[in-house]
């Protein structure tokens, strides 16, 4: 027998249909960019703008190689080193944050010193500042102190970008375990340490990999510092991006379109997989305190 | 108006969580579903309700099938295990609310909210919101609100389970004066006998999805269909022991024990339907053994092993070598640990289960 | 048997000895951020009260106040203000609605969510960069499609960047496109934490469709919408990387949000001073906000009891 009526808060697909239109809809700009990747230079700027082409693979290749003028042969690009740059920058700054903001926020958690909440406080108006703010002076700092440029210079940065907010999400993890394992563990000899890495780390690991999403993520698309503090060699891809518009032929817009679906993918997917932690991570823990 | 479940079914994937379930609950009548977590008996209320769709089978509401209706169509009132008290309203709002629907003048509202809190005390913290009120009294919001409209049926979700022992006790009187003022079927959810035993007309008590019985306090305690039912009704719990029947004659039968004791008592006429030989469960209740100085034949000896004085009664554990048994008594009879005594069955009293574990009565 | 034992171990021990523990697990992150976050500011404090500039080699001299007065009087400072606050009140907004329309959607569960999902959270995933171009594209007359698709309606291409108003709504959609979804985030998380069986009761007591919204749903989104719209409204007062690209600030400067004349102010014009200057006023007014946002973090807490 067919019943009609479903329960509250569950929907079919006729549903699914609605909001995949709407979503649709939306990611149009997106889809427009990616499709974009995929045309010719001439295709990329029709007029009329084109939905339907032949697409070719020709903007994939020339992220990666691009024919030299002189030689005639092609010629690696450095946007391979580019998508490194990015890749190893990001990932060591936020894994950089992450180890040392749980240390932080277990501190906070457990060993909670008097002026707690206003360490806590500071730590995230740091966040908050505009980077306009700080621009100035890290600028100056890098130069004189020669990390302009070099790959410790901008993760040491970017790390200390990520710091507060790690603390701040990871410390509400640690509050919500129950410190009565903890000290069962003490009182069978285990050592300060063994409880932390054996009991805590292991409870929160999947709080820990959506703090690597969310920080990632903030992180990957940084470009004002990543501008003025990366070198040659430290490029990161936002920063290479832009510069392929000050070009004299004007944007190519299928090569920018190229990276940025190229750039897309390995944030796309981390957050494909994590996607039920993200939920969390944006209410920076204060569904609960 | 009447409750009535036929066949009624609900599966989740492969799990049968409610499985063919005939039910009649009669007008006025107060029903508890009774049993261990995972029986089925909140997907049944919830099916009653309509916050779950059957699988199989029908669902009848003062004779009207309600089967596909959803629940804001069947005019059913429940109240939640967790109360479910909308966190923004005060109290008078929150006993307000159900009345929206129903088209009442504001004077008409105020009456019959002044009337409920009168009956449930609430008159006091008319203004708290749910947020700053005490268990018990968001438990007699929880049931005022489900009370203050005039539905087909009341349905209780573990109304009490929240609370602790002494509101537990408190409530259970309030409860069952307010339930007999209602002239509507009424199906409590409770996995704590006690509550069933003393607010109930009947009690079904279920497991595994399905009804083992269905009958009033008084005979599901007495008169256990079963073997679930008879271990599962009564604190202590009733005692079980394997038996081999060896001999029987009308009245009176004989067991060996397995560990190698005997006994013969008083049992039900049906039993000479068994051939000696026939493996059977007999069941006594703690407080149906009597400590005796002298060996009998409707007794067996064992071990005092624990005694757990009770106040006005005391709880001893005894062994004789194989069965633990538990037996209450009067706290004044005298019980060492250690002590080798004398268990009497008392006559007509212990219940003969078969392999099956059906119980061999006469009807 | 407290829970005063030594515990047992090396160096370890001796590291997270009660009395040192704290303190030196939080050492590497204080540092850190003290070096990279406090210090520079410290600094850049310092210079507002100079008049260095970057690009001469003159030892600055002492003009104490100076540079604030001369920043706070300057008319065009104010100007960006405006256009910055304009900027960012249109885009909140706009990400208020969106945002909180989508998390309605998507608070149900239905087949694909998921993957629906993540079609929806993209936007937020491409680096302002990107945006940027590409919605310089779309804007664009002859070859973006926006003008392509309004044609169907009216005769004219349809130029968009080109007036104040067009521009400085270029940018808002922009952003609204780019951060709604994280608005809806916050939203769906408040609505996800709503308990089912509130809604089961609002559905045994016939309450209507709004009743059950107003009643339920809004009190527990309240606060959170609240959260939603002081952060971005703190991060959209930094915006600087879109419109840099899509506008540069024109036409004109009629769209050079605060952060972009700050930008140009330091390394266009090389008026360090000054800009220090600026950027302390501008982090003042972000410190306020930011205690707002806090405070009614706080407020959540009691709320949700």
């Amino acid at each position: 027998m067919a019943r009609k009526h479903r329960e509250i808060g569950k929907a079919g697909w006729g549903y699914t249909a609605m909001t995949s239109v709407i979503g649709f809809i939306y990611f149009f700009p997106v889809l427009w960019i990616i499709l974009t990747a995929f045309k010719t230079r001439t295709d990329a700027l029709a007029v009329p703008p084109k939905l339907f082409f032949t697409p070719t693979l020709d903007n994939f290749t020339s992220v990666f190689y691009r024919a030299s003028i002189t030689t005639g042969s092609s010629q690696a690009t450095d946007m391979g080193l580019y998508f490194f740059n990015s890749i190893f920058i990001a990932g060591t700054s936020v894994g950089l944050a992450l180890i040392v903001g749980t240390l932080a926020a277990y501190a906070f958690s457990r060993f909670p010193l008097r002026g707690n909440d206003t360490y806590l406080f500071i730590i995230l108006t740091t966040r908050m500042m505009p980077p306009i703010v700080v621009i100035i002076p890290i600028f100056l700092m890098f130069r004189l102190s020669g990390l302009a440029g070099t790959y410790w210079g901008i993760i040491l940065l970017y790390t200390a970008f990520n710091i507060p907010f790690s603390v701040w999400l990871i410390k509400s993890f640690f509050d919500e375990l129950n410190p009565e394992i903890e000290d069962a563990a003490r009182m069978d000899g285990s050592t300060e340490s063994r409880v932390f890495f054996g009991f805590c780390i292991p409870q929160i690991l999947a709080g820990l990999s959506a703090t690597f999403v969310f920080g990632l993520i903030l992180t990957w698309n940084e470009f004002l510092f990543a501008l003025l503090l990366t070198g040659v060699e430290t490029r990161t891809v936002p920063v290479a991006m832009a510069r392929t518009l000050g070009g004299e032929v004007g944007v190519d817009y299928g090569l920018l379109a190229a990276i940025v679906t190229l750039f897309l993918i390995p944030i796309f997917f981390v957050t494909f997989l994590l996607q039920n932690q993200l939920l969390r991570g944006v209410t920076f823990g204060t569904v609960k305190k | 108006m009447t409750i009535e479940l036929k066949k009624l079914t609900k599966r989740f994937g492969t799990l049968t969580a409610v499985d063919s379930v005939d039910l009649t609950v009669g007008d006025g009548e107060v029903l508890c579903l009774l049993g261990p977590s995972g029986c089925g008996k909140t997907t049944t209320l919830r099916m009653v309700a309509g916050l779950e769709l059957a699988s199989e089978g029908e669902v009848y509401l003062g004779g009207k099938n309600v089967s596909d209706q959803a629940a804001r169509d069947r005019n059913v009132a429940m109240s939640f295990q967790f109360y479910a008290l909308y966190p923004s309203l005060t109290v008078a709002e929150n006993l307000a609310f159900p009345l929206y629907g129903e088209g009442l003048s504001k004077t008409e509202v105020d009456a019959r909210v002044a009337r409920i809190s009168n009956t449930l005390q609430l008159s006091g913290i008319l203004n708290r919101k749910p947020g700053q009120l005490a268990e018990g009294e968001k438990q007699r919001v929880a049931v005022g609100r489900s009370i203050i409209r005039d539905p087909t049926c009341f349905l209780f979700d573990e109304p009490l389970s929240r609370l602790d022992v002494q509101l537990r006790e408190e409530m259970r009187g309030e409860i069952k004066l307010v339930l007999q003022d209602l002239s509507r079927p009424t199906v409590i959810v409770t996995h704590d006998q006690l509550e069933a035993l003393t607010m109930a007309d009947r009690i079904a008590v279920m497991r595994d999805g399905k009804i083992e019985q269905v009958d009033t306090p008084h005979n599901v305690f007495q008169r256990p269909k079963n073997l679930f039912v008879a271990g599962f009704i009564g604190t202590p719990q009733m005692n079980l022991l394997p038996a081999t029947l060896t001999a029987s004659n009308g009245a009176s039968a004989e067991f060996a024990i397995t560990g190698g004791q005997t006994i013969k008592i008083e049992v039900d006429p049906r039993i000479s339907e068994l051939s000696p030989g026939t493996k059977v469960t007999l069941g006594v209740r703690p407080r149906n053994l009597e400590i005796s100085n002298e060996p009998t034949p409707d007794g067996i000896s064992s071990t005092i092993d624990i005694v757990e004085p009770m106040g006005a009664e005391t709880l001893a554990h005894l062994s004789d070598g194989q069965h633990d048994l538990r037996l209450v008594t009067d706290w004044r009879v005298p019980l060492n640990e250690g002590d080798k005594v004398h268990t009497r069955f008392l006559p007509g009293t212990t219940h003969i289960f078969t392999a099956d574990e059906q119980v061999m009565r006469t009807p | 048997m407290a829970n005063t034992e030594k515990t047992r171990g090396g160096f370890g021990a001796w590291l997270l000895d009660p009395k040192r523990r704290g303190a030196l697990l939080v050492t590497p992150a204080i540092t850190i951020l003290f070096v990279m976050n406090i210090f520079p500011l410290m600094w850049s404090f310092g210079l507002s009260f100079f008049n260095y500039k970057a690009s001469s080699l003159k030892v600055p001299k002492f003009k104490g106040f100076n540079n604030y007065e001369k920043v706070l009087t300057d008319e065009k400072v104010w100007e960006r203000f405006q256009t910055t606050a304009i900027i960012v009140s249109s885009s909140v907004i706009m990400q208020l609605i969106i945002g909180f329309l989508m998390a309605m959607l998507f608070a149900k569960v239905f087949p694909l969510r998921r993957i629906v999902l993540m079609l929806v959270l993209t936007p937020m995933m491409l680096s302002f960069v990107s945006v940027g171009v590409f919605f310089k594209l779309f804007y664009e007359p002859t070859f973006g499609i926006v003008s392509f698709v309004l044609n169907f309606f009216t005769e004219e291409r349809f130029v968009l960047l080109g007036s104040p108003e067009g521009a400085i709504l270029g940018i808002v959609i922009a952003d609204a496109w780019m951060w709604s979804p994280f608005v809806m985030l916050l939203v769906l998380a408040g609505l996800v934490s709503i308990p089912k069986y509130l809604y089961e009761a609002a559905e045994i007591d016939r309450a209507s469709k709004w009743r059950t919204f107003w009643t339920i749903t809004f009190p527990y989104i309240k606060s959170l919408l609240l959260l939603a719209v002081l952060f971005r409204t703190i991060e959209t007062f930094k915006l600087f990387d879109v419109v840099y690209i899509i506008t540069d600030g024109g036409p004109g400067s009629s769209t050079e949000t605060i952060a972009v004349f700050l930008y140009r102010t330091a390394f266009q014009f090389f008026k360090t001073s000054q800009s220090s200057a600026l950027a302390y006023i501008v982090l003042f007014i972000v410190i306020v906000l930011t205690n707002l946002y806090l405070y009614s973090v706080n407020q959540r807490q009691e709320e949700v009891e």
